[in-house]
């Protein structure tokens, strides 16, 4: 077992995301990095969508009570195994009463955490992801609390130590242009290229708020439309909203952009007060990007099968 | 001159836009007719419905052109065809703590409750769609002279099962949660289970008609 003994900011069971349930209003949930789910899931044979533990921020403290073997992806939160430093992008042996435990960091906001042949967790519409909003999925629904007993199978062997190059996080962030650009004013989409972002303190698993000393506003109306993680709305006051996994179904503000696939990842990275920006993109070099990622995931499993 | 476009959102979101904000009831029956047309194909993992648009998620987004095209001509097809549908009749107990606001809406309409009461009863909604909160299901339309614009001041908690309306919708809280409508009501149906299949009680191109509770006003 794995036993919670700081919850720390926020740590909550992810996965890949739920699929199937949009026209009930129901959000996708998931980790806002993906990528790192597989890639922790991996590491440790698992099949790759199981859900792992995402810790954002950090300042949480966990006991194996049993051995374990541990993969540790995302962002480097400072986070140690019985006193010793440990690093994101490697698998780890855990001793019986040894503390996994994580810090924080300056330039990084959230790790991933999976142990070999997952958490003992029910899927709820077909998804190991926690609803937050909703209260459903994950540990009932909510974020891990102090004293929180999470169960996984006993490990067999001790694995050996294996690690795994992760694609590295920017802070430029590639878009499509969105459909509303026309309805904008004039220039919306250039400057939103051309300005600096800076992310507002008020964004969340929802949603990244920008704000600059330029912003975009208008008094456009749209319809409400779907919506999904990517999308980029700009709401009357100009500072865009870059939707993320628990963004609602449907929205009403126009959309200036949306984030390609394979760069949404970033957001999990991005904390308050940080700055980023945005460069555009067209569809063939966003399904490259996107190939690119599924080749690395393969490249590693064939390697790691190999050795 | 053409009624709707189609576009791609994203890397895999076709999406088919009617050219107006508002469309009419016989433009929105072709709306549920096109998403249940388009639910028929294996192409897509999720389809959702929304005021004037239809969205439909690719599983295989290199699939792009072809649903572009596609998705157009079964618009084109799209007839006004009446499909099965659900009528839900919801009780609901009006007014007093279940339904705070009935007074203050009646006083703003120039009505007494009452009329309030019988209007908003009278009539049989549709599901436009759902979004906001899982199982929360916008209910069109709402008769013109119930309108209201939102609170000015959203209510930190609103309890789940309020029976609300705000501009031209009704709609249901299917959990407690903060909230802007004006409430007229209350019910005790279980809107939303995860745990159920479907886990929604109201699915889009649902009809739904209240039914005063002899607790509340009726």
């Amino acid at each position: 077992m794995l036993r919670v003994i700081k919850s720390g900011v926020l740590a909550s069971f992810q996965d890949i995301g739920r699929f199937g349930y949009r026209h009930y209003g129901v959000c996708r949930s998931g980790a806002l990095d993906p990528f790192a789910v597989c890639l922790a899931n991996i590491l440790l044979d698992n099949p790759p969508h199981l859900g792992v533990i995402e810790v954002t921020i950090g300042l949480c403290e966990f006991e194996f009570t049993q051995p374990c073997n541990f993969a540790l992806t995302g962002a480097c939160l400072n986070a140690k195994l019985a006193g010793k430093a440990i690093y994101p992008g490697w698998r780890y042996y855990a001793n019986k009463g040894d503390t996994l435990s994580f810090a924080t960091s300056a330039h990084a906001q959230r790790a991933y955490l999976s142990v070999q042949g997952g958490f003992e967790l029910d899927p709820v519409l077909s998804s190991y992801a926690t609803d937050l909003q909703a209260s459903f999925g994950g540990l009932q629904g909510r974020a891990l609390q102090s004293g929180d007993v999470l169960h996984f199978q006993n490990t067999q062997n001790k694995l050996a130590p294996l690690g795994v190059k992760q694609p590295e996080y920017k802070k430029q962030v590639r878009v499509l242009k969105g459909p509303h650009c026309d309805k904008l004013p004039q220039g919306s989409f250039e400057r939103f290229i051309n300005n600096h972002w800076r992310v507002s303190e008020a964004s969340n698993r929802m949603g990244c708020r920008l704000s600059s000393d330029k912003p975009l506003a208008h008094d456009v109306s749209v319809a409400t439309q779907a919506v999904h993680p990517g999308v980029i709305q700009v709401p009357p006051s100009g500072e865009p909203i870059v939707l993320l996994n628990d963004c609602q179904t449907t929205g009403g503000y126009p959309i200036l952009a949306t984030v390609i696939d394979a760069d949404i990842r970033m957001f999990s990275q991005l904390g308050a007060n940080q700055h980023c920006n945005f460069v555009e993109c067209d569809l063939a070099h966003a399904r490259k990007a996107s190939d690119k990622l599924s080749a690395h995931l393969a490249q590693f499993t064939l390697a790691k099968n190999n050795n | 001159m053409l009624e709707a476009h189609s576009y791609l959102l994203g890397e895999n979101a076709i999406v088919i836009a009617l050219n107006t904000d508002k469309p009419s009831p016989s433009e929105q029956r072709r709306l549920f007719a096109l998403t249940i047309s388009l639910q028929h194909s294996s192409a897509f993992i999720d389809i959702v419905p929304a005021k004037a648009s239809v969205t439909a998620y690719l599983a295989e987004p290199a699939q792009y052109n072809y649903w572009l095209k596609k998705a157009m001509l079964l618009w084109e097809e799209s007839e006004e065809v009446a499909f099965d549908v659900k009528t839900h009749h919801i009780e609901a107990i009006y007014g007093g703590k279940d339904g705070p606001d009935l007074e203050d809406v009646a006083l703003r309409l120039n009505m007494s409750a009452k009329q309030v009461v019988h209007m908003h009863s009278e009539y049989t909604y549709q599901v436009e769609f759902l979004g906001f909160l899982p199982g929360f299901a916008y209910l069109g339309s709402l008769p013109e002279h119930l309108q209201l614009p939102r609170k000015v001041t959203p209510r930190k908690q609103v309890p789940k099962g309020s029976v609300a309306i705000a501009e031209d919708l009704s709609a249901i809280y299917p959990s407690s949660s903060p909230g802007g409508w004006h409430l007229l009501a209350r019910c005790n149906n279980t809107l939303f289970d995860p745990t159920l299949t479907p886990p929604s009680l109201f699915a889009p191109g649902d009809k739904v008609k209240f039914i005063p509770h002899k607790e509340g006003l009726c």
